[in-house]
């Protein structure tokens, strides 16, 4: 293994891991290592953080409400200027689901009650009456991501809409996506990768999970990765492109 | 009033021989259906008619197992039992169980109910059937597709216990933190179960362990031991909360693979043919089921050593010189318990996993990545990715550093392959996902190997 060390932070390991979020850090953990990157996971709890700038790519997951309200107030006391400083540093922020929404301008209920988020992207959700739960397949404009798509399942019943300053990861092909109305998915923005795809989503997707992974090298000049087989991987995603047609 | 029920019953039962004729789903939920549609009180009536009552069983996992241990003794005591089977565990299945037991002349003739209750669906339940016990075994996360997140789950069961009158006992497992917050808040004291080996336990949780944190103050609990999932002794660090101590212990904890376990409670050594360290709790909220009824404890003991699993839950079949243990793993909470038992203690080799996306599975498979799959590494030499996820599957053992074979969506064909890559003798473990089992134990039934379940 070499001596190139890539860090994957883990925000709230415990208490955001709703959807298989664990299978987002292990592809992210497991592609660095097979490139043989000395790649470890820290997991970033409650509390205080004294330094994150050894971490590469940070992960944040959805969590269920009475978690979510459990480390509401510690995001933005004790994480919010840390993840702020790694994105504009170049470090790499994916976020799913709940983490998604957080990560944004706010969250509003359906009474009108609003939870400002951190305001890292420029998104705002609101609560919508019925959930969006099933299979998405979405096509992105990254630029080299081959295959275009992106697969995975969403469960929300939050509708995010994007603002100016934000661009969406892809259109929406199969399923609702950010809010079911204007077929946007995701976001990206400011080094923050942000989408209701679970499933997990990185597993299905390693062509993603290579763009996080090149994204977060780059800032050290760094960044060509070799190729995998990625056969099953590839297989899996198809599978799910393929019922998407049928339907 | 007698003439509705009456004719609500009759309807019911046509409904339900008829279905069996045509062979469309077994008729376990639809006959429930039908008599409701003309009595919406069927259910309420015909447990009336129970000679002692009824005992309800809820919680995310041995739900089915559970109810077959209860009713296992109290047959054995010679009482008349009316139980829903077949995992119909909506208030329609449990309604049509009471039906098919109903006679002519409307009334149900039997001494007990025992009726497995889907989470969501026990304050509709306990309303109508009014049960004499309600056990509540665990809280794990669950097909949130369908059931949605655990809280609101573990609400609706706060309330329907806190609904009962006093002379109803609640049965609960004091190991699992959120049962246990639900028993704390009741207005009286339930009977708490535990179980309490060191020599079983382990340190750490499981990935995504749910309900780690103190309801009081949110903090992150202490668990001084892990049993099963999240369920263990645990404390808050702050002292406000912790483990009830259970009024009912099982010690002295022996594991034998799937093959068997034994332990005592309250002084009787208990032993029975079922498999794994998560059945312990499933006999021991029985036994205190049982014993909260009045049957005896020695007796319990007896009785025990000649149980049966039910579909599909540790059930032996025999195919072509290959002994497959078949064994139901639906979350993961039961499948890291399922495949430690069978490569802890039964030194597995040889495995199918399926996955199924289908309603009765659970539509988002994401769940996989909770399980820990590592554990077959070591062990495994065959491990056969089947059902319709099966693709998912394989990417999921690829991460878990397990060597596994082409992925198999088509039943026949995963079982062709095990008998390919086995060799006679061998001892293989069906791990799999509710209609997953159901495939792939058709094509056994297909193959004259397995019996159809209607029958057994």
């Amino acid at each position: 293994m070499s001596d190139t060390k890539f860090t994957i932070g883990w925000l709230y390991p415990d208490l955001m891991n709703i959807y298989g979020d664990r299978g987002n850090i292990l592809t992210l953990q497991k592609r660095a290592q097979w490139r043989g990157l000395d790649a470890t996971v820290r997991e970033i709890q409650r509390g205080r953080v004294a330094n994150v700038d050894d971490v590469d790519v940070f992960f944040f997951g959805g969590g269920q409400d009475r978690e979510q309200a459990l480390i509401y107030d510690d995001l933005r006391q004790h994480k919010e200027h840390q993840l702020q400083q790694a994105a504009k540093n170049g470090a790499q922020i994916l976020a799913v689901c709940g983490g998604y929404q957080l990560l944004g301008h706010y969250y509003q209920t359906a009474d009108g009650e609003r939870y400002d988020g951190i305001g890292l992207i420029d998104v705002r959700t609101e609560a919508g009456s019925k959930r969006f739960i099933g299979d998405v397949v979405i096509q992105t404009d990254i630029e080299g991501l081959t295959p275009a798509t992106l697969v995975g399942f969403e469960n929300h019943s939050g509708r995010t809409f994007l603002g100016p300053g934000a661009r969406p990861l892809g259109r929406v092909l199969t399923g609702k996506g950010n809010n079911g109305s204007d077929r946007t998915e995701g976001v990206r923005q400011n080094n923050v990768t942000g989408t209701y795809l679970h499933g997990s989503l990185l597993p299905k997707n390693p062509h993603l999970a290579d763009q996080l992974i090149r994204e977060a090298l780059r800032r050290r000049g760094d960044g060509e990765l070799s190729r995998l087989d990625d056969s099953a991987e590839l297989a899996a995603h198809d599978w799910i492109l393929q019922r998407a047609r049928r339907r | 009033m007698g003439l509705r029920k009456t004719t609500a019953v009759l309807a019911g039962k046509a409904t339900g021989a008829l279905s069996r004729v045509t062979r469309r789903g077994g008729g376990t939920t639809l006959p429930g259906d039908v008599a409701r549609a003309i009595d919406p009180k069927i259910l309420t009536q015909l447990t009336q008619d129970l000679t002692h009552g009824s005992i309800v069983l809820t919680g995310t996992n041995g739900k089915t197992t559970t109810a077959r241990l209860v009713t296992w003794l109290l047959e054995g005591a010679g009482h008349r039992v009316v139980t829903n089977r077949a995992g119909a565990n909506l208030i329609f299945g449990a309604t049509a169980a009471a039906l098919d037991k109903a006679g002519a002349d409307g009334r149900l003739h039997a001494d007990w109910g025992v009726f497995e209750i889907d989470e969501a669906s026990l304050p509709a339940a306990v309303q109508e059937i009014r049960p004499q016990a309600t056990v509540v075994l665990n809280l794990f996360r669950d097909q949130l597709d369908r059931y949605g997140e655990l809280e609101s789950i573990a609400k609706k069961i706060e309330k329907a216990l806190a609904t009962q009158s006093e002379t109803r006992a609640a049965i609960l497992n004091a190991d699992d933190p959120r049962v246990a917050e639900i028993g704390l808040g009741l207005p009286r004291d339930p009977t708490w179960y535990g179980l309490e080996d060191e020599k079983v336990a382990s340190q750490t949780l499981p990935h995504a362990a749910d309900a780690r944190t103190c309801p009081h103050d949110g903090a992150t609990l202490i668990f001084d031991r892990v049993y099963v999932g999240h369920d263990g002794v645990y404390r808050c660090p702050h002292g406000d909360f912790a483990r009830p101590a259970p009024d009912l212990t099982a010690t002295d904890i022996e594991l034998h693979g799937f093959d068997s376990l034994a332990m005592t409670i309250h002084g009787t050594r208990v032993e029975i043919p079922l498999g794994g360290l998560y059945n312990c709790y499933n006999v021991l909220a029985s036994y205190a089921a049982a014993c909260s009824v009045g049957l005896d404890g020695k007796y319990v003991a007896e009785r025990l050593k000649t149980f049966q699993a039910a579909f599909g839950r540790q059930e032996h079949v025999e195919f072509r010189g290959r002994h497959l243990i078949l064994v139901l793993s639906k979350n993961p909470a039961g499948f890291n318990e399922t495949l430690r038992t069978a490569v802890e203690a039964a030194g597995g080799e040889h495995f199918i996993i399926g996955l199924n996306d289908r309603k009765a599975d659970g539509t988002d498979v994401s769940w996989i990545w909770d399980v820990d799959f590592e554990q077959l590494q070591d062990t495994a030499t065959t491990v056969i990715p089947a059902g319709n996820r099966a693709y998912d599957l394989a990417v999921r053992l690829k991460y878990a550093g397990v060597k596994a074979e082409e992925p198999q969506t088509d039943p026949g064909q995963a079982l062709d392959l095990l008998i390919e890559t086995t060799s006679e003798g061998d001892t293989a473990y069906l791990l799999c996902t509710y209609t997953a089992m159901l495939d792939l134990r058709a094509e056994l039934v297909r193959r004259g190997w397995a019996q159809p379940y209607w029958e057994t």
